[in-house]
């Protein structure tokens, strides 16, 4: 999970998970499907409607069949499956240049196409960088350093970047 | 609502080889409501100076008008064009001359100097001149083409491959914004030529 916003309620939101986390691999004997924490998270934000935590989500991982799935959300829990997303300052820079490059189809064509992007991982990775060296130049937030998390078959890996550091 | 998303808009300028591209959305609204869908906000001062200006429309047509008025007045007085440079403080000191009651417009200019060399440069709306080498943005998309621009434009373009860059970098941007839209107007300016093209993009 990516989170954008306070800081200190991006902390409890992700404290909060890790801990139904844990509580859902006692009761079930299994990780969580990424389908399954995106309902989890749309849970979390939505009970504090009222008193909302101030974070800007995209979670990212593999559901239950090992397929790549992308969920973004707002500050209160309405969430979507798509096929690419960025929250935060920077997201207005990103946003265009993803829709560009990326061609995802709309959510209202019938019949309902797969909104997974036909990007292999090392593309995929190029992107990210791109993107977020773009951002950097002209969003003021945005910099000093990236950290990408690759999440596959084999596992999780993190890859480093250095950005502008104005 | 700012004054300034009053009626929407979308302006960019990107610089090539020897040419420049000037480009801007075609929607007019008030608010949400959409009134016209082939506005013109780009006008040619003259061959080698073309002037964009978002923001609020009576004001941009008001700025517009004065500024002919000027540049006639320049061209019965020194017997030429002005200069793209000229031009850009002469916009600037017609803004600051209302610092405390302004024009709610956000120039962009770009033209041709000496030598053929292009110039572009924005500014805000008190006349803050932002002079730039690789491309200028303005109105309610420009962060989305701050980002599109940042990620596509490459050093010294031919003036093909600067239209697609530009056309490509302008319906991304404002198919995210919804106050701007209804395709794009496009001028490619090189030492010899003006290509005027209309581009259709997403009717929303």
């Amino acid at each position: 999970m990516a989170s954008s916003g306070f800081q200190a309620d991006v902390k409890a939101l992700q404290k909060h998970l890790a801990a139904r986390h844990l509580i859902y691999q006692h009761q079930h004997n299994k990780q969580m499907s990424c389908p399954a924490m995106a309902q989890l998270l749309s849970n979390t934000l939505y009970y504090k409607r009222f008193f909302p935590y101030y974070s800007f989500n995209v979670l990212g991982g593999l559901d239950n069949e090992g397929k790549g799935c992308v969920f973004t959300y707002d500050a209160v829990g309405s969430y979507e499956k798509v096929g690419y997303s960025s929250q935060g300052s920077g997201s207005t820079l990103i946003m265009p240049f993803l829709d560009n490059q990326l061609k995802s189809p709309s959510p209202l064509l019938l019949p309902a196409r797969d909104a997974v992007t036909p990007l292999a991982e090392a593309e995929a990775i190029d992107l990210v960088k791109t993107v977020f060296a773009s951002a950097s130049e002209r969003d003021i937030y945005t910099g000093d350093k990236l950290e990408i998390v690759v999440i596959n078959a084999d596992g999780i890996r993190r890859e480093y970047m250095d950005l502008r550091k104005d | 609502m700012s004054i300034f998303e009053y009626n929407g808009s979308a302006l960019v300028s990107m610089v090539g080889k020897n040419c420049f591209a000037i480009a801007s959305d075609r929607r007019l609204g008030v608010q949400l409501q959409t009134i016209a869908t082939d506005f013109q906000r780009i006008s040619k001062i003259h061959d080698r100076v073309f002037l964009g200006l978002s923001g609020l429309a009576t004001d941009a047509q008001t700025l517009y008008q004065r500024l002919v008025f000027r540049h006639k007045l320049y061209q019965v007085r020194e017997e030429r064009d002005m200069k793209p440079v000229t031009f850009a403080n002469l916009v600037s000191a017609l803004l600051y001359e209302k610092r405390f009651g302004p024009y709610f417009c956000q120039p962009v200019i770009a033209g041709l100097g000496d030598e053929d060399k292009p110039f572009i440069c924005t500014m805000d709306s008190i006349g803050a001149k932002e002079l730039a080498k690789d491309f200028v943005v303005a109105g309610t998309a420009s962060e989305s083409l701050y980002g599109a621009c940042e990620s596509m434009f490459k050093e010294d373009m031919e003036p093909e491959e600067l239209f697609e860059t530009v056309s490509q970098a302008l319906l991304s941007s404002v198919d995210r914004d919804c106050l701007s839209g209804w395709g794009g107007h496009v001028y490619v300016v090189t030492p010899t030529e003006v290509k005027e093209r209309i581009l259709k993009g997403r009717m929303d």
